[in-house]
């Protein structure tokens, strides 16, 4: 039974690849339990002494609560305003007759492609000059650059999967394309859209460099930067830091969690279409 | 055929841009717009911090002075080598977890998530996280490097030029391969099982199987894969910069993040702008060869 | 259509919402370092301004409290054009650069009254002759002599050096002379004190570089010297910050040290300090064709270009860099003031932790750094010449040539050669 061994050897792997990707996690979850004198004395691997302190410091001390403000309000506006342009585009691509789709796909699927860095220069003189460094809306525009070619990507490879039947159904009850969309095409995609707006938010809270150009102080700082931002005197305070790494990760870790389905489906369909 | 579109047809097209017009207005202003801004602006002298020299155009003069910048070419050097080392890891590695992942029938969701989380994690919080755990003598891999004799007593990771790189490719491996996977997962459904049994049936050893049948049929999905992380891997900045900062000294500095330096640490906006036009050409040079090589494979998995 | 509707307002509900709400004050923003007793002094100083004008609420902006990572921060956001902070404190060694990329603005609309400034911290404060910041506090290089080794500070550089030896050959002390060997700016500023001393300088009036000066090279060759040949001054100091220059005086290791103010009280702690009451300060002295010279520190207060308030900005500063303010400084942060009419006041005296007439001395011998835009491009230059020079790997004149040939293409490709800016 040569399939034996090789079946062992497998799993064997797996299991050591699985506990690769899960102990950094866990390690973080409990560095950030143990108090301040004990984080770089512990030798063990199991949390000997368990403690809230830096949680509470940052809340008290640092005030997080307004990064964590400012990311929801960022990737919850661009996430609103970048999918239902996005479904529109994608749906048109998807299903409507018009010349240059493929090109148009192509373009969009280059434009993702440009790196963030090349485009800042530009948005940091337009959004001085119109007054929008640290705002919100100073965030949320260049949010879209990748935000709107993600969403349109994978939104068509949505709703290219969708069996055409009701739509056509529908069409030849007489129902224009635009009410076909609202009442049959939309709830049958549903799930495909709710995948993409998850996807949307996860980018845009996970951002980096952007927020860091285009914000001027904690007012306004995203959770990244915040995080990055935590500079002691002489140290960097590696027990906050953790204890907010863990609190950014609780969003995530969430969403991840219930959705992991959509977010499968999503990143498939996305990497699938031919 | 007929060359005058019929009313319907006329009116579907017209609706189809109607609709895709927002978006590609959107587009067409926040990424088309400023790529082709950057590109005038590489063609200046642009100091903000010496406002009285104003802005002159010196047409490929920041292009000159990168190519004589030794930093540069450090910079260029460091995202190159960076991108041939972590990519092929996060491929054999996302290869060898989307086969278990597909061998497994019990417990799917849980590896599911497990998979996902790296994934999903913030960048910023990663390149923390394995920082912490670098950390010298005091992080945990970073003195259990040490316990089993593999590093000197006062050795620190970060100030090595070359052992620094060690925790931010860990760190981008342990991020990305579970995106491989993925992906890869999803070309190994696609792939019929029958194959694989009539393999088996003709005497084949499981790896043999996998060699010769599995393999080729999911290089399509490998390439794809291949292509989305080379990309990013030549973008790398977050990585780098809040782990070390680019340092010791320059020695983990990849090329975004001297383009960044330049720009927003040292207001030179010409000179900055010119180094991101390198950065974006040499993704979209990697792109183009990648497509062909895309295309080739396509059309040689298809024979 | 409702539901959009309804939808929208929500959305701009909760954009208005988390803007927060406005208020009636005048609201106006300090930043400057805030730790320990500096923090305490200012945050005091801004409670009595907001009381005694009426209307006016002033908040503390904090910043980190490296300098470096300050002056990135004010780059930032004076860059980004922020209205915020109304008033900045910068290092001596930031306004030029501040003003000549128009980020501060200039204060002579304000008929300022300057005439009870020191003249070098003035000279700081100015860029193509207008005044852009106002002196708040400076801090000047001294060098602590131990009193009980001796009669009397060196009154020339020759002297300072063979007392160093002699106290060092006769076992007294473990190393002569102390400074910040570094490669940062610390070094350029003993580096400063020593062209002084020989009478020559880093730019000349008109902004022309003359590190390279024979002049210059005597100064370079003195310090270079004293370390490798003489050995007065101990190689590990091509290391040393202040901190750990004040250790090396502290536990009684050296008869010279040269660092900043700061270190007085500290070096008085009983507790701590190997050499509490056996110590005084004098100004570096002077070697050939020179002048006895103190480099100058400190910060000032400038004003945000884009303040929407400049007006109630200058009345901030004013009333900061009054006497009384200047006065409760140096009690409570031992921190010196710029004014000199103070320094023949009894008040100040009871205040001060130094001697008055010692430090007064130092402070007539006080020399700026070069009030240039791209100061801390020149003075990395310096920083990695010097260095060289200093530790053998190369002679001092080589270095300085090579340091004014950088130093020249550099301000000629800023705009700023020889003749001065060409604006």
């Amino acid at each position: 039974m040569t399939a034996r061994p090789a079946a062992i050897v497998l799993a064997v792997a797996g299991a050591l690849l699985l506990a690769a990707l899960l102990f950094p996690i866990y390690w973080m979850v409990v560095a950030s339990l143990m108090p301040e004198s004990r984080l770089f004395e512990s030798r063990s691997l199991l949390p000997t002494a368990v403690t809230f302190e830096h949680y509470r410091a940052l809340f008290d001390e640092r005030d997080f609560l307004v990064p964590i403000r400012n990311s929801l309000i960022v990737s919850g506006l661009t996430t609103i305003v970048a999918v239902p342009v996005a479904a529109l585009c994608a749906y048109s691509l998807a299903r409507l007759r018009m010349r240059g789709k493929s090109l148009l796909l192509a373009f969009v699927l280059a434009v993702s492609m440009f790196p963030q860095i090349s485009i800042v220069p530009p948005l940091y003189l337009i959004l001085r000059e119109l007054r929008l460094l640290n705002t919100y809306p100073g965030l949320v525009l260049p949010y879209l650059t990748f935000s709107m070619p993600l969403a349109i990507w994978l939104l068509t490879g949505f709703f290219r999967q969708l069996p055409r039947d009701l739509e056509e159904a529908a069409m030849l009850d007489g129902a224009t394309r635009m009410r076909t969309l609202r009442d049959v095409v939309l709830p049958l995609a549903a799930p495909g859209v709710a995948s993409t707006a998850i996807l949307t938010f996860l980018y845009c809270w996970n951002e980096f460099l952007f927020a860091l150009s285009f914000t001027l102080g904690p007012d306004r700082y995203t959770v990244p930067v915040a995080i990055m931002l935590f500079r002691g005197r002489y140290q960097v305070p590696w027990g906050e830091v953790l204890a907010a790494t863990v609190l950014a990760t609780i969003p995530v870790a969430l969403l991840v969690l219930a959705c992991q389905r959509r977010i499968v489906a999503g990143l498939t369909v996305g990497a699938t279409k031919g | 055929m007929n060359h005058r579109a019929a009313p319907v047809e006329r009116a579907e097209t017209r609706l189809a841009w109607l609709l895709v017009a927002p978006a590609l207005a959107v587009i067409l202003l926040v990424s088309l717009v400023p790529i082709v801004v950057t590109a005038w602006e590489a063609l200046h002298l642009h100091d903000l911090r010496l406002p009285w020299l104003g802005r002159p155009f010196i047409g490929a003069g920041n292009f000159v002075e990168a190519a004589s910048d030794p930093r540069f070419g450090a910079a260029l050097f460091h995202t190159v080598a960076f991108a041939l080392i972590s990519v092929p890891l996060e491929l054999m590695l996302g290869l060898a977890l989307a086969v278990m992942m597909h061998s497994v029938v019990q417990g799917r969701a849980f590896i599911r998530v497990s998979a996902l989380l790296p994934w999903a994690i913030p960048t910023v919080v990663a390149a923390l996280l394995w920082r912490f755990m670098f950390e010298s003598q005091t992080g945990i891999l970073a003195s259990s490097f040490q316990t089993f004799g593999l590093v000197g007593p006062a050795f620190d990771w970060f100030v090595d030029p070359i052992a620094a790189w060690v925790p931010i490719i860990a760190a981008d491996v342990w991020k990305t391969t579970p995106f491989v996977a993925i992906l890869l997962l999803a070309g190994l459904q696609t792939i019929d099982p029958a194959l694989g049994d009539a393999a088996r049936i003709d005497g084949a050893s499981p790896a043999t199987g996998f060699l010769t049948i599995t393999l080729p049929l999911l290089t399509p999905a490998l390439v794809v894969a291949g292509a989305f992380r080379m990309l990013d891997a030549l973008r790398l900045f977050d990585l780098a910069y809040v782990m070390t900062g680019g340092g010791p000294g320059t020695a983990t500095e990849p090329l975004s993040l001297y383009a960044f330096i330049a720009l927003m640490q040292r207001l030179r906006f010409g000179y900055g702008s010119a180094l991101s036009v390198i950065v974006f050409l040499l993704t979209f040079a990697f792109a183009l060869v990648w497509v062909r090589a895309l295309g080739r494979s396509l059309s040689g998995a298809r024979s | 259509m409702q539901r959009a509707l309804r939808f929208g307002l929500l959305v701009v509900a909760g954009y208005a919402l988390a803007c927060g709400p406005h208020d009636a004050t005048t609201r106006l923003t300090f930043s400057g370092s805030a730790l320990g007793p500096e923090g305490d002094v200012v945050r005091r100083q801004l409670a009595r301004f907001t009381e005694q004008r009426q209307g006016v609420r002033v908040e503390l902006q904090v910043t980190p409290d490296s300098a470096d990572q300050r002056h990135q921060l004010y780059v930032q956001w004076l860059n980004a054009h922020a209205p915020a902070p109304d008033v900045l404190q910068l290092d001596v060694i930031w306004i030029s650069e501040f003003a000549a990329a128009g980020w501060i603005l200039p204060l002579d609309a304000f008929d300022p009254g300057v005439d009870d400034f020191l003249p070098a911290a003035l000279a700081a404060a100015r860029w193509k002759g207008a005044l852009y910041a106002m002196p708040w506090f400076v801090d000047v290089g001294l060098l602590y002599w131990r009193t009980d080794l001796l009669d009397r500070a060196p009154r020339s550089l020759a002297e300072l050096r063979q007392m160093a030896i002699r106290l060092r050959d006769a076992d007294a002390t473990r190393f002569g002379l102390v400074w910040t060997g570094a490669r940062y700016e610390g070094l350029i500023t003993v580096f400063l004190e020593h062209l002084a001393a020989f009478g020559a300088g880093i730019l000349d009036a008109r902004g022309r570089v003359i590190v390279d000066d024979p002049a210059a090279i005597r100064a370079l060759a003195f310090m270079a010297n004293a370390v490798n040949v003489d050995r007065v001054v101990p190689s590990s100091a091509l290391t040393w910050q202040e901190e750990q220059v004040r250790f090396a005086f502290q536990n009684g290791d050296a008869a010279f040290m040269r660092n900043w103010p700061y270190a007085w009280t500290l070096l008085q702690d009983e507790s701590r300090s190997r050499v509490a009451r056996r110590f005084a300060v004098a100004p570096f002295p002077a070697g050939d064709g020179g002048q006895p010279a103190a480099a100058l520190g400190g910060a000032q207060l400038a004003i945000n270009a884009r303040s929407a308030h400049p007006a109630l900005a200058f009345e901030l500063m004013a009333f900061l860099t009054a006497p009384e303010q200047m006065i409760e400084r140096g009690r409570l942060a031992a921190q010196l003031p710029p004014r000199r009419s103070l320094y023949e006041t009894s008040e100040l005296a009871a205040a001060l932790p130094i001697p008055l007439d010692q430090v007064r001395q130092v402070l007539e011998a006080a020399v700026p750094r070069p009030a240039t835009p791209v100061y801390s491009e020149l003075s990395e230059i310096l920083q990695v010449r010097i260095h060289r020079a200093l530790t053998g790997q190369q002679p001092p004149a080589a270095a300085l040539h090579e340091a004014g040939r950088e130093m020249r293409a550099l301000l000629t490709r800023a705009g700023l050669s020889s003749e001065g800016p060409t604006q």
